[in-house]
């Protein structure tokens, strides 16, 4: 058999099981939706891993693709989410949102559908995102994760100020905000927002990004300017975030500015660094993951009676204990995460079932 | 020397100081059109940072860098590779991760005419075919189209260094500057760069100023060498001149004031 006919035979059996793959999801989705009823924790877990993934991969294109270790995630989900949630409140339940200080006038009778209300709060979390560029981008590594962070932590504190509480409602939060209608929602949207930036990686500009991360002096020697390089990143990377924002609104249906805490930004850094840094895949994987991980293990916080003794460690936060140590046990196993930098491809999938305790073939490697 | 040849380079009484320390004081030479041109000078002389002022990653504290006649005063590194001058690096820079095709496609970038949305929405086919054909191209002239899925880190020093001058060669250069292209290697490859230096040079119609250590190298395919020390140019002229040169046998091998 002719190398050729092996390789057309590998491709067939890569786009079959792909298709197979996609019907699953969807078959899954399907089950799930027509049982909403009995299934609804089910779903909320799913959809909050899909807007987990969304900033998951934005946080990657920015911190794995790029190499700047930003941390400010949080505060431009924050802008997406009061944008969005803004815009979609239906007007005759805004004087029950803003029953405090009301609403500005200006803002007052405007409504705009979800997919638009989505984009113009991930752009307006990209238009902060190029005005912080500007001064943050200068700076490298850590002074960058700590100056990134400190933006964000400003950009709450400004939704929370009681000066803007006719527009955010201050520290009251909004509720009411119309949430997805069916599974297929969010589906499609991370499916889109992931999808377009896998083709941003994959294309000449992402290939831009690799080169400012390996070595920013050869970069530039190169012909690539970092600081348009970096603020191109950062400001996409910061869009998706808004969109992300925008989508946790719809699924949480009410929020407030503590939603958007720091802890935010560690949780996705936490499933962009299980998953591996710099591997889209492994971003998604993460976020299903860490999301399932922490509502499955809470088993753990409900009493458990074993031969009429009740164990004692069994009280709520365990869980939490239970997940902190098996994080320290990925990441000592898998020092690079659960991917690295490879993405997920079915001749890897079967090159590992072929040969489990194999290294990984060159095929897998260096597709980053 | 070369009155009617168009020089391509040229450094008129730059002066580079850092606090205290003038790491180049006054230097002031030229390249010419399809010249070979070496810089030599002991360790710590100033050669590299005359590279770094040339491609714009120091500003000159005082002096006039020009390629073809523009002044290259506050212009990015970035902008004056599009100018036409590419350069490699004392110590290899490539990047590492990224596969041997990739690291040479990147540099094709330069000169494509396309954006970040009709690079995402694969609007820019043609133009993304047209970098990979030349980049495959390039590779094939080099020899190390073989090797284009290999991890460029993967591969042994002489052809990581080969990859470097390739990876240069895809901006289109009109200059060349190879910083210690010769680092490193035995006198077999050393002879190898050499020829392979004079190759590229009428192969891409390059002007090349390098750095270099390995005086065989220097004084087999140079056509004018200027000797820098201690910031301070001493001496120039063509290989013979050099070699004769007492000020340089002193730079060299050491004077009786310091070592």
């Amino acid at each position: 058999m002719g190398p050729n006919r092996m390789i057309n035979k590998e491709k067939r059996r890569n786009c079959i099981c792909t298709l197979i793959l996609i019907a699953a999801v969807l078959g899954i989705c399907g089950f799930l939706e027509a049982n909403k009823y009995s299934y609804s924790y089910a779903i909320s877990i799913i959809e909050r891993s899909m807007v987990y993934a969304v900033v998951a991969v934005s946080m990657n294109l920015v911190n794995g693709f790029t190499g700047l270790f930003s941390l400010g995630q949080a505060g431009f989900m924050a802008l997406g989410a009061y944008v969005t949630a803004i815009f979609t409140i239906p007007v005759g339940q805004r004087p029950s949102v803003y029953y405090i200080s009301g609403i500005n006038p200006a803002i007052a009778n405007i409504q705009l559908p979800i997919i638009v209300a989505l984009i113009l709060g991930g752009l307006v979390a990209a238009g902060v995102a190029a005005l912080i560029g500007f001064p943050v981008l200068r700076l490298k590594s850590d002074y960058l994760a700590i100056a990134t962070l400190g933006f964000a932590e400003i950009i709450r504190a400004c939704i929370a100020a009681p000066q803007f509480d006719t527009i955010t409602n201050g520290s009251y939060g909004l509720k009411s905000i119309p949430g997805f209608t069916n599974i297929f929602q969010p589906l499609a949207l991370s499916v889109i927002c992931i999808g377009l930036m896998v083709l941003l990686i994959n294309s000449s500009f992402g290939r831009m990004f690799k080169a400012v991360r390996e070595d920013e002096i050869a970069a530039e020697a190169m012909g690539i300017n970092l600081f348009k390089t970096k603020e191109l990143s950062f400001v996409i990377s910061s869009f998706f975030a808004g969109v992300s924002g925008g989508m946790l609104a719809m699924f949480m249906r009410s929020i407030d500015s503590k939603t958007f805490q720091v802890a935010l930004t560690y949780d996705i850094l936490l499933i962009v660094v299980i998953g591996g840094i710099g591997s889209v895949t492994g971003s998604v994987i993460g976020a299903f993951i860490v999301t399932a991980g922490r509502e499955l293990l809470r088993f753990f916080d409900e009493p458990l009676m074993l031969g009429g003794v009740q164990v004692p460690l069994f009280r709520p936060g365990f869980r939490m204990v239970i997940f902190s140590i098996l994080l320290m046990i990925v990441v000592l196993f898998y020092r690079k995460g659960l991917m690295g930098t490879n993405e997920f491809s079915w001749n890897g999938i079967f090159d590992f079932f072929k040969h489990p305790f194999k290294k990984k073939s060159k095929k897998m490697e260096g597709k980053a | 020397m070369n009155d009617n040849t168009q020089n391509v380079l040229s450094m008129q009484n730059v002066i580079m100081q850092f606090g205290g320390v003038r790491a180049i004081d006054g230097l002031s030479l030229e390249v010419n059109k399809g010249e070979i041109v070496a810089l030599i000078g002991p360790n710590g002389a100033g050669k590299t940072t005359a590279f770094n002022c040339i491609t714009g990653i120091y500003t000159p504290t005082s002096g006039m860098v020009s390629f073809n006649g523009k002044n290259l005063k506050g212009i990015s590194p970035d902008e004056i590779t599009k100018l036409g001058i590419a350069r490699t690096f004392q110590n290899i820079r490539l990047f590492s991760n990224l596969t041997v095709f990739d690291n040479v496609l990147i540099a094709k970038h330069l000169r494509a005419k396309d954006n970040v949305f009709t690079a995402t929405l694969r609007l820019n086919l043609a133009e993304e075919k047209r970098m990979r054909e030349e980049t495959a191209q390039l590779l094939k002239e080099q020899g190390l189209y073989e090797l284009k899925d290999e991890i460029a880190s993967s591969l042994p020093y002489g052809l990581q260094r080969h990859l470097e001058i390739a990876r240069a060669l895809a901006t289109q250069p009109e200059l060349l500057l190879l910083d210690e292209p010769a680092a490193g290697m035995n006198p077999q490859e050393t002879q190898e760069l050499t020829d392979f230096i004079v190759k590229i040079r009428d192969q891409y119609k390059l002007s090349i100023f390098m750095i270099e250590h390995h005086m065989d190298l220097v004084m087999q395919i140079s056509e004018r060498i200027y000797v820098l020390n201690f910031g301070k140019l001493i001496a120039q002229g063509n290989p013979d001149e050099i070699q004769s040169n007492p000020e340089v046998i002193e730079a060299y091998l050491g004077g009786s004031e310091d070592a």
